[in-house]
């Protein structure tokens, strides 16, 4: 089977061409439809063959499509392995149920089909950059993926904020990827090619410490931009201008996920380089805890949700910096279940409330938007580690993993607790403003639940979001060991006790409850308590990071960028102008040789002739 | 291999029979062009697979063959040759015969009976090409030479009611006729010294440079140069090129494609065959002449097409620097030819598809084409408009384009042979030449008032002409490992 899986990608990408081609024609709502049964048939052509390896027998392969770069050995291969496989049913799986709710969301929009070409261009592009066997592959999946979330951010480019966070989002990842380049190059030099399976069977014995080193530091640059992480996050706040499902997919359960998986996916590398361990793992952890910070005050549904999602994509970079791969993978794919169903959830009620992203004017949902309620509720419940919901499992995991390295360790460790504990508080938060207390809506707005398209998506990824922590539990039943062929050569942590877990685990869940507790006092009165304290508002400033960006860094780049355009314009400009003409009145000149008799032509034909045989003559030796 | 003998004229046995069978039915069926066209189009297909069968048999084999005729004692010689260099060339003609047939489909429609007459003296013409590149005898050079003159100068001259045409036609024919003969004597002097007609079998020329001290070389050196200018001629290299505006200026646009694209081909072959192969033994001679001719052409070529105001004439200037840049494939000897094929493999399809263009603009026969004319086409006709910027970034040498492609290998080879000051001028001159490649695309997207934008109605096979051009000078852009493959392979014997 896994033959046509080429086809997984082929499938959305041609579905995007044909969209884009004749997608007025098909209108609405067919041609959402038809993006949405692309990326349903992928999923099904991908878990057919991911059933071997759910069953424990499959074995990694490498699917040859043809030979891209002959010169430098670089193939177009395709690698199906665990790893891979659970990316690509993630990826297949939320996106189709994200397309499904699209056809409610983005119904009477004037670019409807659009919309859906651009989404289904996002799951083939994605899929490049998980199912890839190489780095380059993969590099042209992430800079695709790159382009597709640009386009979709702005989506609504008449809108300038969107047209501008569309920028933003851009050219930060445009850093990273300087990052990802130089890797490559580096990668390069010392392998002599990009093939995963060269590379990581050799590294060992290749890499010298310090080039291990700065391999995944550069790696990890281009991680901090496609998964928002310090310095780098400042764009994950504002693509939320985007439309909420392109939020959901792109910013939340999957692309933003790319860095992760792409760090995981260099394990062996990571590794090598012990230092570049620490460096990830402080910075996971330093991430998740600024973002959770100013989670806590934000007033926009979706920003919540925004600074949420890069606080939780720290606590998976901090999984990987500590070396516990499985479990910030595990983390991912919980995370996409439960971080998807948020936005969506959240979408259904910016939907209900007529396009109001205000939590302070919203409020006593509850009753009105029951699907909607009790879904979001799951994922709350989710991200906030409650047991037995699935972010309970996961985010212990990682906790436990960092607990294990021990030594500085127990630092980053209690701040992650700390990070459980503000999440608990901003996540419940967010539900009591939205959903409990009484109405404080704006005059006309009658909230409403919204069309099945959108909530049976929410309905099945509710159900997903409370089973998926249950693939890996302390128990084993088997995740870790599951998605062992990915990460050979790899060292395992040491095994922890039991009883070690469970106390973490108790420690971690009463903090939780405890942030539960407190958020629940503070707003379920029947007055909003007023957030304007200094510190409240640094938090709901995101302390000024961008306007920091903006002075140091926009700036000056723009004053380079005039000065650069000046420079053009008048000396550049002129020297090449002056060339030019100079050119062209040479032209002008020797216009008048081409006179248009033959009598003249067939002269100089007969001179030229004459010229060629002496100077023949004379190079040839005389006669 | 039995009946090897046939396989190598089957190239020519296919268009000769088609030329005399487009005729035949013609005269029974000259009006009813549904009849002949298919027919003519799937001669020329034909012979692209007789190509690629002398191709398959040649790379099964491992070389090539040549053949004598035994009862000739005087001639006892090899007249025709099968190797990768024929065998390519021969794919090549035969697909760049049927793309121009296709590109000339509206000026067949237009000629009405005399259409079917056109379209045999393409295939004569054709076969005439081929016979440059697949044999190792001179005369027969100088045959094939004249069967494809001949039959273009007809064609340049064919729709000589229009302005222009007959005056094309006749310079063509003078200046051609001046260089074949310049071409011919050549070919004597070089007999007079050598003592044979022959590049390769027992008493060919090249053994006898090798084997001999040639102390009084200048009847050799003589023959040498005028074979020279000759081939340069019909190459339109500079300065043997005057002729080359003028009669593309006149000449039907239709025919244009082939009469370009057809002759460059054949030219590089023989040159190559000629020079490279037979003369090895004088490269320290006529590398030097060549690379100058190069420069000249490269220099003239650019500068000339900077001021021209005549699309057609901006091509003939443009084709003139082209054939400069694939001399310098040659100065580099036996390193060049994948360069040299690579090159021309793909500017012939370039060449036929602007031309098309220009016809689609201008009509098929009528003569002079401002680059004016082509303005507004970004909305008469935005398919023909985005094809020809395409074709016109190919031409230009951008990267991911085929020219990109064709110059990094002529000029890393020519840096290979030590000519790193071609190489400079090369560079040089290409980027000028961006400037009136870009000069016509942005015409063809001005939004000028007063420009006509009536839709501008192209027919099935002219576009199809175009699109085949386009898409060879994307695809092979992007990805050219495989005809790379290919034209590594296309050695002469």
């Amino acid at each position: 089977m896994t033959d046509l899986l080429w086809l997984v990608i082929a499938i959305p990408l041609a579905m995007a061409t044909i969209n884009i081609l004749i997608g007025r024609r098909l209108g609405e709502p067919l041609s959402g439809i038809l993006a949405t049964v692309a990326v349903g048939v992928s999923f099904v052509l991908a878990a057919i063959p991911a059933v071997d390896f759910i069953a424990g027998t499959g074995e990694p392969v490498t699917i040859r499509l043809f030979t891209w770069i002959p010169t430098m050995g670089v193939e177009a291969e395709l690698l199906w392995d665990p790893l891979s496989m659970l990316l690509t049913l993630i990826v297949t799986g939320v996106g189709a149920l994200i397309h499904l709710y699209s056809i409610g969301y983005m119904h009477g929009d004037e670019r409807f089909p659009r919309f859906f070409s651009f989404l289904n261009l996002f799951i083939g592009s994605m899929l490049i950059l998980v199912l890839a066997a190489n780095y380059a592959i993969m590099f042209i999946g992430w800079e695709l993926v790159g382009l597709c979330s640009y386009l979709l951010i702005s989506f609504w480019f008449t809108k300038p904020t969107a047209a501008a966070a569309g920028k933003k989002a851009f050219i930060v990842n445009r850093i990273g990827d300087w990052g990802f380049l130089i890797a490559l190059m580096l990668l390069f030099a010392s392998f002599g090619t990009f093939d995963f399976g060269v590379i990581f069977a050799t590294a060992p014995a290749v890499l010298s410490v310090g080039m291990a080193t700065a391999i995944t530091l550069m790696l990890f640059a281009a991680a901090t931009g496609k998964s928002a992480q310090i310095p780098l996050y400042v764009w994950l706040p504002d693509a939320m201008e985007g439309p909420t499902p392109v939020s959901a997919l792109i910013h939340a359960a999957t692309m933003v996920a790319a860095g992760v998986f792409m760090m995981a996916r260099s394990a062996v590398l990571f590794e090598l380089a012990p230092a570049t361990g620490v460096v990830v793992a402080i910075v996971g952890v330093a991430t998740a805890l600024l973002a959770a910070v100013i989670a806590m005050a934000q007033k926009d549904i979706k920003k919540v949700l925004a600074y949420s999602t890069i606080s939780q994509l720290g606590y998976m970079v901090l999984a990987i910096g500590v070396g516990a791969y499985s479990a910030g993978i595990f983390h991912m794919t919980t995370h996409a279940f439960f971080k998807a169903l948020l936005f969506l959830g959240a979408g259904s009620v910016i939907h209900a409330m007529a396009g109001e992203q205000d939590m302070p004017k919203m409020g006593g949902l509850r009753k009105l938007l029951p699907i909607t309620f009790l879904t979001m509720a799951a994922a709350w419940l989710a991200i906030s580690g409650i047991f037995p919901f699935s972010g309970f499992w996961s985010k212990d995991e990682i906790l436990a993993a960092t607990f294990n390295e021990g030594g500085v360790f127990y630092v980053l460790w209690l701040v992650g607790v700390v990070v459980a504990l503000l999440t608990a508080f901003y996540m419940t938060r967010l539900m009591v403003m939205t959903f409990f207390g009484s109405g404080r809506w704006d005059e006309g707005v009658e909230p409403h639940e919204s069309p099945a398209s959108m909530t049976i998506p929410l309905i099945v990824l509710g159900l997903f979001t409370v089973g998926i922590g249950f693939i890996n539990t302390p128990f084993r039943l088997g995740f870790e060991h599951f998605l062992d062929p990915a990460f050979q050569g790899v060292a395992h942590p040491e095994e922890m006790s039991a009883a070690l877990i469970w106390t973490l685990a108790a420690l971690t869940t009463v903090v939780t409850l405890g942030g539960i507790a407190w958020a629940w006092a503070r707003y379920r009165r029947s007055e909003l308590p007023a957030e304007s304290g200094v510190w409240w508002r640094r938090a709901l400033g995101g302390f000024f990071v961008d306007d920091f960006y903006g002075d140091v860094i926009v700036a000056p780049s723009r004053a380079a960028a005039d000065l650069a355009v000046t420079t053009d314009e008048k000396a550049l400009d002129g020297v090449a102008y002056g060339l030019g003409s100079g050119v062209k009145s040479l032209g002008t000149t020797l216009r008048p040789v081409q006179s248009g008799k033959v009598r003249s032509y067939a002269g100089v034909l007969a001179i030229a002739g004459i010229v060629l045989i002496v100077a023949m003559v004379i190079i040839g030796g005389g006669f | 291999m039995g009946n090897a003998s046939f396989i190598a004229v089957a190239f020519e046995v296919v268009l000769l029979t088609g030329a005399l069978v487009t005729i035949l039915v013609g005269v029974v069926a000259g009006r009813n062009r549904s009849v002949w066209g298919p027919l003519v189009g799937m001669f020329f297909l034909l012979s692209a697979v007789a190509g690629l069968w002398q191709w398959l048999e040649v790379q099964a084999d491992g070389g090539g063959l040549y053949f004598s005729t035994q009862n000739l004692p005087i001639m006892r010689s090899p007249m025709v040759v099968m190797d990768g260099f024929s065998s390519f060339a021969a794919v090549i003609l035969g697909l760049v015969g049927f793309v121009a047939f296709l590109g000339s489909w509206d000026l067949q429609v237009r000629l009405g009976k005399r259409a079917v007459e056109f379209s045999s003296l393409m295939l004569l013409g054709v076969a005439g090409l081929h016979m440059m590149a697949a044999t190792p005898n001179l005369v027969v050079v100088f045959i094939g030479l004249e069967t494809a003159s001949i039959a273009f100068y007809v064609l340049a001259g064919f729709t000589r009611t229009v302005h222009g045409s007959d005056e094309a036609a006749l310079k063509y024919f003078l200046l051609g006729s001046l260089a074949s003969a310049m071409f011919l004597y050549g070919v004597a002097l070089t007999f007079a010294a050598t003592g044979s007609l022959s590049l390769y079998g027992e008493n060919s020329i090249l053994n006898f440079l090798s084997s001999h001290i040639v102390s009084q070389p200048g009847i050799l050196l003589a023959g040498m140069s005028l074979m020279l200018v000759g081939l340069m001629f019909k190459i339109s290299a500079a300065p043997f090129h005057q002729w080359a505006p003028d009669v593309y200026q006149g000449a039907p646009n239709a025919a244009l494609g082939l009469l370009v694209a057809g002759v460059k081909i054949a030219g590089f072959a023989a040159i190559a065959r000629i020079f490279v192969e037979g003369m090895a033994s004088q490269i320290d001679t006529w590398a030097p002449i060549v690379a100058v001719i190069a420069t000249i052409s490269m220099i003239v070529g650019v500068v000339m097409a900077l001021v021209q105001d005549d699309i057609k004439r901006l091509l003939a200037y443009s084709g003139v620097s082209h054939a400069g840049y694939i001399l310098t494939a040659i100065v580099a000897g036996s390193g060049g030819y994948s360069a040299m094929w690579f090159y021309l493999a793909t500017y012939a399809f370039m060449v036929v598809g602007a031309f098309t263009v220009v016809s689609m603009v201008s009509g098929p026969g009528s003569s002079a084409t401002s680059i004016d004319s082509l303005k507004g086409l970004g909305k008469r006709n935005p398919e023909a408009a985005w094809l020809m910027a395409v074709l016109m970034l190919g031409m230009a040498g951008i990267p991911f384009f085929t020219g990109f492609v064709g110059k990094v290998l002529a000029f890393t080879s020519a840096a290979n042979a030590d000519y790193v000051w071609l190489v400079v001028i090369g560079v040089v001159t290409t980027v000028i030449g961006l400037a009136y490649y870009l000069r016509v695309i942005l015409t063809m997207f001005s939004s000028d008032e007063g420009v006509e934008l009536a839709t501008l109605d192209v027919s099935m096979s002219a576009r199809f002409a175009v699109i085949i051009g386009a898409t060879v000078t994307v695809v092979f852009g992007v990805v050219p490992w495989p005809l790379l493959d290919v034209v590594r392979n296309a050695l002469p014997l």
